[in-house]
């Protein structure tokens, strides 16, 4: 069943030099439980596809359709409600809170979501191989222990989707893997759709999708499978 | 290439124009307090210079008084001293100072009998009989702030311009007066000031009373023979002047400056002596309406110094963290630029100027509108006294003074962040590495029991405790401004008005002369009015710890508890009568500064001579030193029934012209009570401005910190708006941090408010004028709000900025 459906999904800037077509036309449908890639070339309207898959950003024509259902595009408030209650999001440089602990930023999501579980919370940081650290701050611990406690705080409010931008940009080949690894398996173990969009090939190996954007267009789309990965 | 990083650099600066734009303000406002306090208290006391000089345009300052109210000194009399004075200050070679004038003068009480509009009416007066030739003091007629000329025949009169326009008396009027038993008629010639009468306020007392309420006047020696009925040259007072002016004792310093006065007393004795005159001898520092304002000037030249620096602390805190701000958030820029090879040296010349720029335009502003500041609080004390202030400069030196140690503090601020900044390692600060900080175990500890949202809320607000322990000293001081002056003119109202109010029920007090008394009798019983005797002198002294000699009011009443004059006791009991050692209540202000207790015994000087006294009881603090006794225990003493009658009218009856004729003056508690309101509210005039200022600093202030504290934690909301938290629940928690900032600042600011209230208050205080602090609780509470409303008042700024974010944008500024 299609969790998501973009039906020429447009989005138009308006510049001093002329309208830019950040999206001309997406056609796009994801299933439950994907692990999607969007791979692409500086300009090629990636992130611009992730904000509008988010409900950060509002498409400027089109159709976008979440579990049967139009997402909201013009209320401000009506489009955070659908990411606190649909969407994860997982940022390049981690962004978490450096006065709370690894835990505790954990807490601040489900309670901001309505719930504190401090068991979930501890699951999850087991989920991703940091239960020893929960009483650490952020600048006490490694950029990749970081990203792996980002992931973990994206999925804490249980999100159908997981959305990351260049998640592994900051970090290096082996911590990349690592951080790659606790993602799919976080996924796995709790059900999530992921997409996520990066410049790295590598990574190829941990979806089951690929997609390739440029210029705004979808130009290949691709399922992934073991043999895919070896070659 | 530096005049294209000055370039950037201003065009950066722009951009944050309302930052800027505070810092520009906050310059401003140091300098232009600056300027207008300082050329206050120095034009202050030009104020005095100008009509104390002894020159063409001034009236002279006397060095002493030589006084005896109750003799008649024939001229031969006073030639004969003068004399003998003369020849001993030529013989006497202790004597440094040489003698310019030694001249006789009546001065009298008296009335006025003075009819408008709405009758007829017996007004307290003060005459003085000055001959034309006068050197030692003269009436001040400054071109321009007077009128007329002085008085020159029999028939004519000055009359001091601080009452001319309440009495309506122009040039011209004729005017009818009375001392003692004597009347005249005089014909109005002049309007001019004294020197000795810069107060209007009768002898023995603090308290000017309402405009028109005491007059006082200036005759000729021959208009004074005529309305006393003595020959022309009778004398009650001589006047004496010499070259210079020789120290004496300032009654509210611990040090004895008085040695060079002592001398010139030293000779003055001995002429006295010689020549079997009868007098007290009294030098400026005793002269009470000439003391009280040379106090009033230093205390109110004191206060501008607090002040000044309390708004220049204010100012500077505000600079600092707004323009290190400022200047922190172009740690990116400048670690870009040095990645792209730029020298410290040329990156540093831009942030070198722009602090001097910015510190210029401010110090420009405040310099051009600093005069007007001065001349508007100068306008203000002239309307307080009643006396023009004609010269008004401001030194250059002030100007310097302020300006140079603004501009100091501007520069360091600007330019110490820029230096720290450009010597960061740009890789860290590109990567962000130097924005990484480890949290507080201490605070995760208090706060791991609340709910996240609330301590991520404390944890945010302490996160810089340097900015917010300067926030709450500017608050502090900020609302020491505003709640220590309530406070103080709290207690102020309560020394001055309260026990006047509240405790006294007399209508009239008619002064009288040594047995006086029985035809003021007379008329309280022909008028069905009730009387009480009273005597009250500034008779006593004693010598405090620092063996300064102290001088203070005696005050006799028939009973502490049911009289006209109730005495309210804070500590022991009411004296009683005929006792070995005589009992007495001291007023409280006067037990601080001796440091006495109830109990003791101690030995005071009355009228010159020692006298054992046992203090029974302190009574509530009153503006002048006062020891309180039972009055035939002090008739006893000083030998006089009384001093002055109190009255208390029935309906209908008023003070009349048969009172004042058988009086040498009369005052209405009515009248003391308007006078003291009156000048109550125009002090509370000058403190309200203060008290303001304070208020709006601490909305300045407040208002500074929280938005860089919310524009610091952009990147915190915006990644929570991201993350899905709503707009709601993110304003919660930054009501609850505002709350948490209110909270703390408001009870800084009232312990701020004490202490302003306990260090202005001595301030004000000396031995003269004591100035008890109130701690009124409502004050408290209302500063407490007050702090804690502004802080809440900002939350909404908070929520305006989450609701603008662009997070579209923000998600790149946090991907990159």
């Amino acid at each position: 069943m299609s969790l998501l459906q973009m039906n020429d999904l447009q989005r138009h800037y308006q510049t001093p030099a002329g309208t830019v077509k950040a999206l001309d036309g997406i056609n796009l449908e994801i299933q439950e439980g994907e692990r999607v890639i969007l791979l692409g070339p500086s300009g090629s309207g990636k992130t611009t596809l992730l904000n509008c898959l988010s409900a950060l950003d509002s498409p400027t024509n089109g159709m976008y359709m979440f579990q049967g259902t139009e997402v909201p595009r013009s209320h401000s408030e009506k489009m955070t409600s659908f990411r606190r209650e649909n969407i994860g999001y997982v940022f390049q440089f981690f962004n978490l809170l450096q006065d709370l602990t690894v835990l505790e930023n954990i807490h601040l999501i489900q309670e901001l979501a309505g719930k504190k579980d401090p068991v979930r919370a501890k699951e999850l940081l087991k989920l991703v191989g940091l239960e020893a650290e929960i009483n650490r701050f952020p600048g006490e611990i490694s950029g990749g222990q970081q990203q792996r406690v980002a992931i973990a705080r994206s999925i804490a409010k249980r999100p159908t989707l997981l959305l990351g931008d260049e998640l592994t940009g900051n970090l290096d080949t082996e911590t990349s893997n690592k951080v790659m690894e606790a993602l799919v398996h976080a996924c796995e173990q709790e059900n999530i759709t992921a997409v996520f969009v990066t410049h790295d090939e590598g990574l190829v190996k941990y979806a089951t999708r690929v997609i390739r954007i440029d210029s705004g267009k979808i130009i290949s789309d691709q399922k992934v499978d073991s043999s895919d990965e070896e070659a | 290439m530096s005049t294209l990083l000055n370039k950037r650099l201003a065009r950066s600066l722009w951009r944050t124009k309302l930052r800027l734009v505070a810092v520009v303000l906050m310059v401003f406002v140091g300098v232009f307090a600056g300027i207008t306090f300082g050329g206050y208290a120095h034009n202050l006391g030009g104020m005095y210079e100008t009509m104390q000089a002894d020159d063409d345009g001034g009236a002279n300052l006397a060095d002493l008084w030589i006084d005896n109210r109750s003799a008649t000194w024939s001229p031969g009399q006073v030639d004969a001293f003068c004399d003998s004075l003369a020849s001993e200050f030529g013989s006497n070679p202790a004597a440094l100072f040489s003698l310019d004038s030694c001249e006789g003068r009546t001065v009298t009480q008296g009335t006025m009998f003075h009819t408008n509009g709405t009758g007829g009416h017996l007004i307290n007066s003060f005459w003085h009989g000055i001959p034309g030739d006068a050197n030692a003091d003269r009436v001040w007629m400054p071109e321009g702030h007077s009128i007329g000329r002085t008085a020159a025949a029999a028939d004519e009169i000055v009359i001091d311009a601080h009452v001319t326009e309440a009495l309506e008396i122009e040039l011209g009027d004729t005017v009818n007066i009375s001392a003692g038993n004597t009347s005249a008629s005089f014909t109005v010639v002049g309007t001019g000031y004294h020197p000795l009468h810069v107060m209007m306020a009768p002898e023995g007392t603090l308290f000017p009373p309402e405009s028109g309420q005491y007059v006082v006047g200036y005759l000729s020696d021959t208009g004074m023979a005529r309305l006393t009925g003595h020959a022309v040259g009778t004398s009650n007072t001589i006047v004496l002047d010499v070259e210079g002016t020789p120290s004496y004792d300032l009654p509210d310093t611990p040090e004895y400056e008085g040695e060079e006065i002592d001398v010139l007393k030293g000779i003055v004795d001995a002429s006295l002596s010689a020549t079997e005159l009868d007098a007290r001898v009294r030098d400026r520092g005793q002269n009470e309406p000439v003391e009280v304002m040379r106090q009033d000037l230093e205390g109110t030249k004191r206060t501008t110094v607090p002040f000044t620096v309390m708004i220049a602390s204010i100012a500077s805190i505000t600079i600092v963290l707004s323009l290190q701000r400022l200047v922190q958030s172009q740690a990116k820029e400048i670690a870009v630029l040095r990645t792209l090879g730029v020298k410290r040296s040329s990156l540093m010349t831009g942030y070198l100027v722009a602090p001097l720029v910015i510190g210029g335009i401010g110090c420009a502003l405040g310099a051009l509108a600093g005069p007007w500041g001065m001349n508007g609080m100068l306008d203000f004390y002239q309307d307080l006294v009643g006396m023009p202030i004609i010269v008004r400069t401001i030194p250059s030196s002030i100007y310097l003074t302020v300006i140079g140690s603004t501009m100091c503090v501007v520069f360091l601020s600007g330019a110490f962040p820029a230096w720290k900044a450009s010597r960061l390692d740009p890789l860290e600060v590109l990567s962000g590495q130097n924005e990484m900080r480890v949290g507080s175990n201490l605070l995760r500890k208090l706060t791991s029991w609340m709910p996240t949202t609330l301590g991520l809320s404390i944890r945010s607000s302490v996160r810089k405790p340097i900015r917010l322990t300067m926030t709450f000293i500017a608050v502090g001081i900020s609302l020491m401004l505003f709640g220590s002056i309530q406070m103080m003119s709290a207690g102020l109202e309560e020394t001055m008005v309260g026990g006047l109010e509240n405790d006294q029920s007399w209508d009239a007090q008619v002064y009288i002369m040594p047995d006086g008394e029985q035809p003021v009798f007379d008329w309280a019983e022909n008028n069905s009015a009730n009387y009480e005797m009273l005597i009250e002198m500034p008779l006593g002294s004693v010598a405090d710890a620092d063996d300064i000699e102290r001088t203070f009011t005696l005050v006799g009443i028939d009973s502490f508890e049911s009289g006209m004059r109730a005495v309210s006791l804070l500590d022991g009991k009411a004296p009683s009568g005929n006792m070995a050692v005589t009992q007495v209540v001291m007023e409280e202000g006067s037990m601080r500064f001796l440091e006495w207790n109830v109990g003791e015994q101690q030995t005071v000087h009355i009228n010159g001579a020692p006298h054992d006294v046992e203090i029974v009881g302190t009574a509530t603090a009153e503006l002048a030193r006062t020891m309180y006794f039972l009055r035939g225990d002090l008739s006893e003493i000083l030998g006089v029934n009384a001093t002055s009658i109190y009255l208390e009218f029935p309906e209908g009856v008023e003070v009349d012209s048969a009172l004042g004729e058988v009086s040498t003056g009369v005052v209405k508690r009515q009248t003391l009570l308007d006078g003291i309101n009156s000048l109550l509210d125009q002090q509370t005039q000058i403190f309200q401005t203060m008290m303001y200022l304070g208020l709006l600093f601490t909305i300045v202030v407040m208002f500074n910190t929280m938005i860089m504290n919310v524009a610091e934690r952009d990147f915190e909301l915006a990644t929570l708006r991201v993350l899905g938290a709503s707009t709601r629940s993110l304003g919660l928690m930054l009501l609850f941090e505002s709350l948490l900032i209110g909270l703390i600042g408001g009870i800084v600011g009232v312990l701020f408010a004490y202490g302003g209230a306990v260090g202005l208050a001595a301030s004000f205080s000396s031995w003269q004028f004591f100035v008890p602090v109130t701690i009124v609780p409502s004050v408290a509470w209302q500063l407490m709000t007050g702090v804690i409303l502004i802080a809440v008042a900002m939350t909404p700024f908070g929520i305006w900025r989450l609701r603008r974010m662009d997070l579209v944008e923000k998600v790149k500024d946090l991907s990159s």
